[in-house]
């Protein structure tokens, strides 16, 4: 059974459980995720229902959502498939949860970061950069159990290739932020993204998510440790 | 993980690549344009080389991977005596299609991905143990992972060597988004690469 191979493109997935996923109300009864995943799923869709309503700047929260809404519907394509721990399911929640909020403020209004701001008389509302850190810090989990479960990578690489991979979908997204910001505003450059005035945005953005992703790594290097043999 | 059967070749063809890249980069050592961003340029090259070096009992790349990466570090040598800024191949190239900067800087963002895909899909299939099916999206990631953190080493050297100079510093010749094209030209060079090896995935694995 362990053996047995799905295809599903890009990638070809080892199903382990499939016996048990195909019918729904079995699956149900027997994953212990259930209550977790449907307490979060729904926490989720009321934090957005709540956002969704008189956002800042409606076209900037329209903008924010797209990729919201491809992330979830990969997310629930692909639930059964992918068996994340529970940890990962709690750290995908919270990093969607940051970005929803973040989408209705269009982060550079967030509160919290305006406070920070003021209080520690920093140059900008860092919450974009706490999100970008959040990006590295809680998706470098459900990563590295993708790399581990389906991608074959083992040992050291299984703690690199995370912070790597996490790094490259930065890059990607920074790529697709000027391209967005070239074709709605040309010429306003950066301020337009949110950037506040930073001329390293861009970079720092990166280097903040590559710097959670590494600090995540090594704890799970730590707690693996402690406990190896278990799963994660 | 090398086959013995080509070992003697191997063993000859790895000296030769690695004696002409060492001619090579000393002519260009010679009165480069800018002797400290010749030095700055070359502190990648150092780390690179002693990384293969230390690893070469480890791992050993096939000797189409060493080939590659000896041309890449050939072109990287090359732009580092001029600055990247001021290679003439660049101007050239500006003057023929009118283009309003030196490219040769994007010319080898572009290489690096075309070039280095290949040796980074060697590691993957033969050390890292990684399915095949997912080499080569793990190899697309991690060349777009090398970019970028490239563009963050790039601006943190230049925040401390240069801070008042900052993007001027770097040869961004006045382009905001010089960052972003860099990362997309290595891209475009990574998934050409792509195409190229997936043809001959066959022939990848067999080769040694």
């Amino acid at each position: 059974m362990r053996d047995r191979f799905v295809s599903a493109f890009p990638f070809r997935l080892r199903v382990t459980d499939i016996e048990h996923s195909t019918s729904d109300e079995s699956f149900l009864r027997v994953n212990p995720q259930r209550k977790l995943v449907l307490g979060l799923v729904t926490g989720c869709a009321v934090a957005w229902f709540i956002a969704a309503v008189h956002p800042v700047d409606r076209q900037a929260w329209m903008l924010e959502n797209l990729l919201l809404i491809v992330f979830g519907a990969i997310l629930s394509l692909t639930y059964r498939r992918l068996k994340f721990s529970s940890t990962s399911h709690v750290f995908i929640a919270l990093f969607v949860l940051l970005h929803i909020v973040g989408a209705h403020y269009t982060y550079t209004q967030m509160p919290l970061g305006l406070w920070a701001k003021d209080y520690f008389g920093l140059s900008r509302n860092h919450y974009d950069r706490v999100a970008h850190g959040s990006f590295g810090l809680l998706l470098a989990l459900p990563l590295r159990e993708l790399l581990l479960r389906f991608g074959g990578v083992r040992g050291a690489w299984g703690y690199l290739f995370p912070p790597a991979l996490i790094l490259a979908a930065s890059g990607l997204f920074e790529i697709l932020e000027s391209i967005v910001a070239e074709s709605v505003a040309p010429g306003k450059g950066v301020n337009w993204l949110g950037g506040q005035g930073d001329e390293w945005d861009a970079q720092n953005d990166m280097l903040a998510a590559f710097v959670g992703a590494v600090i995540m790594m090594s704890i799970v290097a730590l707690t693996d440790r402690k406990k190896r043999g278990d799963e994660w | 993980m090398n086959g013995e059967r080509s070992h003697s070749r191997g063993d000859r063809f790895l000296p030769i690549v690695a004696g002409c890249y060492a001619v090579l980069w000393i002519v260009l050592a010679i009165r480069p344009v800018d002797r400290g961003d010749w030095f700055l340029e070359n502190l990648l090259v150092f780390v690179t080389i002693g990384l293969l070096t230390l690893t070469l009992r480890r791992f050993r790349f096939s000797n189409f991977s060493y080939a590659l990466l000896a041309v890449f570090l050939a072109l990287h040598a090359l732009g580092a005596h001029y600055t990247y800024a001021q290679v003439p191949a660049g101007f050239w190239l500006r003057d023929l299609l009118h283009l309003e900067r030196n490219h040769f800087d994007r010319v080898i963002h572009f290489c690096f991905g075309l070039l280095l895909l290949y040796p980074v899909r060697d590691l993957l299939t033969r050390h890292v143990g990684a399915r095949p099916s997912w080499v080569p999206w793990l190899a697309l990631g991690s060349i777009i992972a090398m970019s970028s953190f490239f563009e963050i080493l790039e601006a943190i050297i230049a925040q401390v060597v240069h801070p008042d100079l900052g993007a001027a510093y770097l040869g961004t010749q006045g382009d905001i988004w010089d960052a972003q094209k860099d990362m997309v030209a290595a891209v475009f060079g990574a998934i050409i690469a792509t195409v190229l090896t997936t043809g001959r995935r066959g022939r990848v694995k067999g080769r040694d």
